[in-house]
């Protein structure tokens, strides 16, 4: 490990997680570094746009080269590219949004984000993490993956999110079941209070998950009575498409296919 | 505290909602869905017209009426949310036509319990459990040290706003907030601050009532429920 390195990496990191900006006084104390050190870090970040000092106070944030660089990584990002045109299409079918996630360790990452499509103020979650067990999208990548990975992922941690969030392996495995018996992942108030979601997986050309494909709204819209038959279908067609534009065949795709 | 009395702290909480509903929707657009001020005051609008329609209820019922109303009428974390707050809060006060301070005590606790078993929030998590659980905290504490009804909700007034600013250095543990990490930091949670809205409003109520009583030439109603 270079030390340098990983220190850069702690300065960018207490920058990211402070809405008000840090000066190097602040930066030595919250990382145990000497001023002089950081100062030094900071100047070689600046020249590379990753932190921008303020004027007025002296005090440093994240540069403008860091958006370019997650753009990027979501540009790169194979799955998100091709999600783009289906997540608008499914977006406007279900009038709900819609995430794109692929599975990080336990959680799942957004890599894109529709807005539900009625002009109301949202907040845009890529880059969010979500535990598996606790979401749609989640839940319908899991139930597809390897045995191996599946068992260790059931083994937990199994963080309780709300009241209905499924904790525990009988509860998830039974939940899993119903996920590949069904075609789509429901989400019942179990990461977020009031808010649902229905997901499917999405198969590459080898036939093995790479993420899903979901809506997420209000539980009283897309749960009125059981999911809703219309968001299920959609969210359904969605990954079929999406899947068979990564290369999935139409037997590689046991979700999406049944 | 009879009815009246219960009548007149939901028509603060009403009022309340009203004025600060852009700041309440202000707050929630840094870290949610930017509908948090609607929704209360829409939930609450709810709630005054099907309780002003209420002619003869126990406190007990009127907190019921409320929960269910909200429950019915607003969307998203808030309904579930506060509706089963209100419904717990009833539910504690039974059926008796006004209650004590031990009483209202007992339906604090109702709500905060039922709050944490559908959200599964603790303290720290920067939600409204972060202004109800200190407020509750502070009320018992001021009646075990001998306060009266009207110290008490102070404190508890107190330590639901000092709660909700609290919840400013804070990252979000629950709710959608959660879903920002390290970005929700900074802001200060739309929950906490329309729960201790609820507080200042109680503390008003009680106070007025208080004030109405003693002008009336009144002797204080008891204490005990």
């Amino acid at each position: 490990v270079i030390q340098s390195v990983g220190r850069a990496a702690r300065i960018l990191k207490a920058l990211g997680s402070e809405s008000a900006r840090l000066g190097v006084t602040e930066l030595a104390e919250r990382l145990g570094l000497a001023k002089a050190t950081v100062y030094g870090l900071l100047r070689t970040l600046e020249a590379h746009q990753l932190v921008q000092q303020d004027l007025e106070t002296g005090k440093y944030r994240l540069g403008p080269a860091l958006l370019q660089l997650g753009n990027a990584f979501l540009d790169h990002h194979e799955l998100r590219a091709r999600s783009l045109l289906w997540a608008d299409a499914l977006a406007g079918r279900a009038g709900e949004a819609v995430h794109v996630g692929v599975l990080y360790g336990p959680d799942v990452l957004l890599v894109h984000h529709v807005f539900r499509p009625d002009n109301s103020v949202q907040i845009l979650q890529v880059g969010a993490s979500i535990p598996w067990h606790a979401c749609a999208l989640g839940k319908a990548v899991v139930a597809y993956l390897a045995p191996p990975a599946r068992r260790e992922l059931l083994a937990g941690p199994l963080p309780r999110l709300t009241g209905r969030t499924l904790t525990t392996r009988a509860a998830l495995e039974a939940e899993l079941e119903r996920v590949i018996e069904g075609g789509v992942a429901v989400e019942d108030q179990e990461a977020i209070v009031g808010e649902a979601g229905v997901a499917a997986a999405l198969f590459d050309i080898r036939g093995v998950v790479v993420g899903a494909i979901g809506v997420a709204g209000p539980v009283e819209r897309l749960l009125p009575d059981g999911p809703a038959a219309e968001a299920v279908a959609a969210v359904k067609e969605a990954a079929r498409g999406l899947s068979r534009e990564l290369g999935a065949g139409r037997q590689a795709a046991p979700g999406a296919g049944a | 505290v009879d009815a009246a009395c219960v009548r007149s702290w939901l028509a603060e909480v009403a009022g309340g909602l009203e004025e600060e509903r852009d700041f309440l929707t202000q707050l929630d657009a840094a870290i949610g869905d930017a509908d948090h001020g609607v929704n209360m005051h829409r939930g609450f609008t709810a709630v005054m017209r099907r309780v002003d329609a209420l002619e003869a209820a126990t406190p007990g019922q009127l907190l019921k009426t409320a929960g269910r109303t909200f429950v019915s009428t607003v969307g998203g974390a808030a309904g579930p949310l506060y509706g089963t707050a209100f419904l717990q809060a009833g539910e504690g006060l039974g059926d008796g036509a006004a209650f004590g301070p031990r009483r209202l005590l007992e339906a604090l606790r109702a709500s905060l319990e039922g709050v944490q078993r559908i959200g599964a929030a603790g303290e720290g998590d920067k939600t409204m459990v972060d202004a109800l659980a200190p407020a509750l905290a502070a009320y018992e504490l001021e009646l075990r040290t001998g306060g009266s009804l009207e110290t008490a909700v102070r404190a508890a007034r107190e330590a639901a706003a000092d709660g909700a600013r609290a919840t400013v250095p804070m990252q979000a543990r629950k709710g959608r907030a959660s879903y920002l990490g390290p970005r929700s930091v900074g802001h200060q949670d739309p929950g906490a601050t329309s729960t201790a809205l609820m507080f200042a409003a109680l503390e008003r109520a009680v106070l007025a009532d208080r004030s109405q009583r003693f002008a009336a030439g009144a002797r204080p109603r008891g204490s005990r429920p």
